[in-house]
């Protein structure tokens, strides 16, 4: 059964035990970081950063607003780098049926650094990092070792305040509808962002664009990613297939 | 594989015309099994409590052969329910770091430089030291004449990592010595 997080935003309160739980599970090393002048550290995702709270502040009125985006890879339904990279090195880029987790393994050091910036160009949400020194691809792996034997992710284990979820993806739209129902109260602009095309699913309390640049994918453009891919994908699947063999 | 963010938001906005070249360059992958194993498996568990504030949250230790392998919260713990802050999911790293401080350093009074000492040197030292403040300032009485027993020449600052029998015993020692400027630490 496909899996899926539910991160709602609104019960965020910044810890980072999510980013840390992430490095350690992951056995990530520290970073050489300095002050910025945000909370936000390290400044960006990284190859020793598979998950970062991002920390955005701004004025709603005479109102200060400070919202918290716990950022990770999607392991969208249809992935875009897993079509522009996934035939590059056999067993690099998986994308997992089973569980909707998209991996990026170990082989991903025989992908070029120009064929690295296609991935990454590709990518709706800015999550692919490359290790200039091993030439290693990485990214949040949705903890599938874990996930596999029957473990929730790190990050969702240790989060205190029950903004993070994951489940059964059935599950977890339901409760990001009852979550959003609920927050829009509060927050007439709440929304949901792109849950039919990614398996991490975020409940925004605001404009996309107010939490973070790749909050989503693309805002209200009247067609999104999964009808796109459907059109992009479905009419030539065996066309495609066809030509390639011969 | 001329395929890039820019493209896709174009597309996602404007249609899929005149991409059918470019479907053809994309290979579909195939269904793929892909398995790990877990670091965790066959290790024993041991249950510890977070020692950085008052919380004490419960920690599952998953121990191998005398080494420490892992941490997480303890999700049979009715208080943090598997939950931890960003301090207390770091304790793998507090136990395994090389930056740990594992011998008393000191820096003398106007010095510019961390030495290793003994701990019989330190703490000869702290006690020294403190008795030649607290003899010098201790005072008995106050204008009235009412007696007071009072320190106030010393700060004393505890640690969120001493459990609340530990605070205790450390609050007894410093109010015995006449400190009135007691201060904890704790960052809940």
């Amino acid at each position: 059964m496909p899996k899926s997080f539910f991160i709602d935003t609104s019960r965020c309160t910044a810890c980072r035990g999510c980013q840390i739980a992430c490095k350690e599970w992951n056995g990530l090393p520290a970073n050489h970081t300095k002050q910025t002048g945000t909370h936000q550290n390290p400044p960006d995702l990284n190859p020793n950063n598979y998950k970062l709270v991002r920390f955005s502040e701004y004025l709603d009125g005479d109102a200060v607003r400070w919202v918290f985006f716990s950022d990770q890879c999607r392991h969208c339904q249809d992935p875009p780098c897993i079509s522009v990279g996934g035939a590059l090195v056999d067993g690099a880029m998986i994308h997992d049926k089973q569980t909707g987790a998209v991996i990026y393994t170990e082989k991903t050091r025989e992908i070029s650094e120009k064929d690295f910036e296609e991935i990454r160009q590709a990518c709706p949400y800015n999550i692919p990092r490359r290790d200039p020194k091993t030439g290693q691809i990485s990214k949040c792996t949705m903890c599938f070792d874990r996930v596999s034997h029957g473990l929730i992710p790190a990050c969702v284990k240790a989060c205190p305040t029950g903004a993070l979820n994951f489940g059964e993806r059935q599950q977890m739209l339901d409760m990001a509808s009852a979550h959003l129902a609920e927050v829009k109260k509060t927050f007439p602009k709440a929304m949901l962002a792109d849950p039919d095309s990614v398996s991490v699913i975020y409940l925004l309390t605001d404009d996309p664009q107010k939490y973070y640049r790749f909050s989503v994918a693309q805002n209200d453009s009247g067609m999104n990613r999964k009808m796109f891919l459907a059109q992009l994908f479905a009419p030539v699947k065996k066309s495609a297939s066809s030509v390639l063999r011969r | 594989m001329d395929y890039n963010r820019r493209d896709f938001l174009k597309v996602t906005g404007t249609g899929v015309l005149g991409l059918s070249l470019l479907q053809l360059g994309i290979d579909i992958q195939p269904v793929q099994a892909y398995a790990v194993a877990l670091k965790i498996a066959e290790t024993r568990e041991v249950v510890t409590i977070c020692p950085f504030c008052a919380v004490s949250c419960h920690i599952i230790a998953n121990v191998r052969g005398g080494k420490l392998i892992s941490t997480e919260g303890d999700p049979e713990y009715p208080i943090n329910e598997g939950a931890l802050c960003a301090k207390g999911a770091a304790l793998l790293s507090m136990t395994t770091n090389d930056d740990r401080l594992k011998k008393p350093m000191y820096r003398a009074p106007g010095g510019s430089r961390w030495e290793e000492k003994s701990w019989e040197w330190t703490l000869e030292q702290i006690a020294t030291r403190v008795k030649k403040v607290r003899d010098k300032d201790l005072i008995l009485k106050n204008d009235k004449g009412q007696t007071v027993n009072r320190l106030e020449s010393m700060f004393f600052i505890g640690t969120s990592h001493a459990d609340n029998e530990e605070c205790a015993v450390a609050h007894q020692m410093a109010r015995g010595l006449g400190i009135v400027h007691i201060d904890h630490q704790a960052r809940t």
